[in-house]
């Protein structure tokens, strides 16, 4: 309801001549969506916008959620603080065989989490990674610089469509648009290589992953991800967190390459 | 070091698999024999077609951008062309070296440095000139104990006896400071206080924002780059460098006490730049160097010939051609050159 309302205004450029009533309209409308609005946050009217009037993400972000501890609900443990938990009613609906899998990589968490070895973190995990990520937008698509690994994702925002190719890629094939102010992100072509969270939540390269990105205030990003699989899930859910711009003076991305970690002590030569 | 020994098992699989295509086209087929990674692809899927294709003379080339043996000078003037809403000179897209790439600096289309040639070299001056401009005798001025351990490694790349004998980006380790920008093409993105560069292996963030260097003791593969720009020139100050990506296969390096100034110089055009680093670090070398890079940009017509342009075109409605990179993520040894390696460290199977 809100994505009906406010998409007409936002995504035509007024003539000067209506653009008092344009303005008059759009502040009504904000009213009215502030009013409605379901989310946890009123959407507010400062939100930052590009230069092709969408909202803009650009910026460093990182989530204050524990999400990357456990999805799941659960009390404290050694390796994750207690949370209440990220996913939609509660548990991730595994299949049967699916459920016995993850117990095994739970049990196997400390050496078996692919984070350990510091490959990249896939879709959506990178994202409630605690690390900071940096958003560069720009009509075509947004690029994101994952500070773990840097590795880079990149959103098309240009209505292109996911290649045929039977790809295999550890981040997916990403092709978004926009839903009213909400960029809606389909990605899939994965591979099987990464795991959802620190407690063994997994998925096949059969995943398929919709990610609803808002932004509710200058400062604060909705994401929305709902999860299909298979091979693995009995039916589509969904998680949801919140991403935090770093307010920090001069704040930025520091490189994390530890996937050298066990080699680089050999470079540069030294002398004798 | 099972893992290692895999790893040199596995290249020499695909040098023999390189060689075996080379009377399909003569200068690729070389540049793959002196090279390896040339066969090297970042994706499980194209390696897996790389290794099912039989008859590859069956498969036509595609076009390629020749190698220069020249490339003219520019200089650093009043940028005339397009601009960004934020005064930055447009020069996004997709860029890449024009006269070879990272098997030997001082001759870089004569071959890595000790490898057997199928077919002779002929006078020097036909092929590209070194990559070092300054000193004028276009060799690395090193002190004694640093040519000393670049030889060593000149023999140990063809078979390795000690882990430092790889070429960390071999292993997947970023490029660094200025391998990455005579590896495989790259995408140059530009916004608001930043330049973007997307690499093959890694990623550098130019902040053009004058904030102050990370914390000295942090060092860093790609190091920290403030940059801004003069005219046509992006001038960058590298800075927290960790010294550990070698510059290519001929084994040249700085320590972390280096200080890098780069100026990437653009044409009037915006169709090509020239890479201009003045290295300087007293505990390797004698005096400070300079290393001049060429690059040209490509254009959504071309086709990827899947090393200097490594992009594909998009799957759209529409008619025109966009061009765009898969990722690029090979921390994990994943391409064909380490692909033992990955298959050592998996995972338990989530199957």
């Amino acid at each position: 309801m809100i994505i009906a309302l406010e998409s007409p205004v936002l995504k035509q450029p007024h003539p000067h001549s209506v653009a008092y009533l344009a303005l008059a309209r759009r502040f009504l409308l904000l009213l009215l969506v502030a009013a409605i609005a379901p989310s946890a946050y009123a959407i507010d009217a400062k939100r930052p916008r590009s230069q092709d009037k969408k909202p803009d993400f650009s910026g460093i972000w990182e989530t204050t959620s524990p999400a990357d501890d456990d999805l799941e609900p659960h009390t404290a443990r050694r390796d994750a603080a207690p949370s209440a938990g990220v996913v939609e009613g509660g548990e991730i609906p595994y299949l049967p065989q699916a459920l016995a899998q993850r117990q095994k990589n739970f049990e196997q968490r400390h050496t078996a989490d692919p984070k350990l070895k510091g490959w990249s973190l896939g879709v959506p995990r990178g994202i409630y990674h605690r690390e900071p990520i940096q958003i560069f937008q720009r009509p075509r698509d947004l690029t994101i610089v994952h500070q773990f690994g840097h590795s880079v994702r990149t959103i098309h925002t240009n209505q292109t469509e996911h290649p045929d190719d039977p790809n295999d890629w550890w981040l997916g094939d990403s092709r978004g648009h926009w839903e009213g102010d909400t960029l809606v992100v389909d990605v899939k072509h994965f591979n099987d290589k990464t795991w959802l969270d620190a407690a063994g939540n997994y998925h096949s390269d059969a995943l398929h992953v919709v990610e609803r990105w808002k932004l509710v205030d200058a400062n604060t990003i909705e994401y929305q991800a709902t999860i299909d699989d298979a091979k693995v899930f009995s039916r589509p859910w969904k998680l949801t967190v919140y991403l935090h711009r770093h307010p920090e003076k001069n704040f930025q991305l520091i490189e994390d390459y530890r996937y050298t970690l066990d080699y680089d002590q050999y470079y540069p030569p030294k002398p004798n | 070091m099972h893992a290692l020994s895999l790893l040199f098992k596995q290249s020499g699989f695909w040098l023999a698999l390189a060689i075996g295509s080379a009377s399909t086209y003569a200068f690729a087929a070389d540049e793959k024999a002196s090279n390896p990674e040339a066969s090297k692809s970042n994706t499980p899927t194209q390696v897996t077609q790389s290794v099912a294709a039989p008859a590859p003379a069956l498969v036509p080339a595609p076009a390629r951008r020749p190698r220069e043996t020249r490339f003219p000078i520019l200089v650093s003037e009043k940028w005339t062309g397009p601009t960004l809403a934020d005064g930055q000179p447009d020069i996004s897209g997709l860029w890449s070296n024009t006269i070879g790439n990272h098997g030997n600096l001082e001759d870089p289309q004569g071959g890595v440095i000790g490898e057997a040639r199928r077919t002779p070299l002929g006078p020097r001056d036909q092929r590209a000139p070194s990559r070092v401009t300054d000193p004028a005798d276009g060799k690395f001025p090193f002190q004694p104990w640093a040519k000393a351990k670049v030889d060593a490694f000149r023999i140990g790349f063809h078979n390795p006896t000690d882990p430092s004998h790889v070429e960390p980006n071999a292993r997947c380790a970023p490029g660094g400071v200025p391998k990455s920008l005579y590896w495989h093409g790259y995408d140059i993105q530009q916004y608001p206080g930043y330049v973007l560069f997307v690499f093959d292996n890694g990623s550098r963030i130019i902040h053009l924002d004058h904030k102050p260097h990370l914390p000295s003791t942090l060092k860093l593969w790609n190091g920290d780059s403030r940059g801004h720009w003069e005219g046509n020139t992006l001038v960058v100050d590298v800075s927290n460098h960790n010294g550990k990506a070698l510059f290519g296969r001929s084994g040249e390096f700085v320590s972390a006490h280096a200080t890098i100034k780069e100026k990437y110089i653009f044409s009037k055009d915006g169709k090509r730049f020239n890479y201009e680093g003045t290295f300087d670090d007293p505990t390797v070398y004698t005096k400070p160097f300079t290393i001049t890079i060429p690059a040209i940009k490509y254009t959504s017509a071309e086709e990827s010939d899947g090393w200097n342009l490594e992009a594909r075109w998009a799957k759209h409605a529409g008619k025109a051609q966009i061009l765009e990179h898969d990722e690029r993520i090979c921390h994990e040894n994943n391409g064909g050159f380490g692909l033992g390696a990955t298959e050592t460290n998996a995972p338990p199977s989530n199957k």
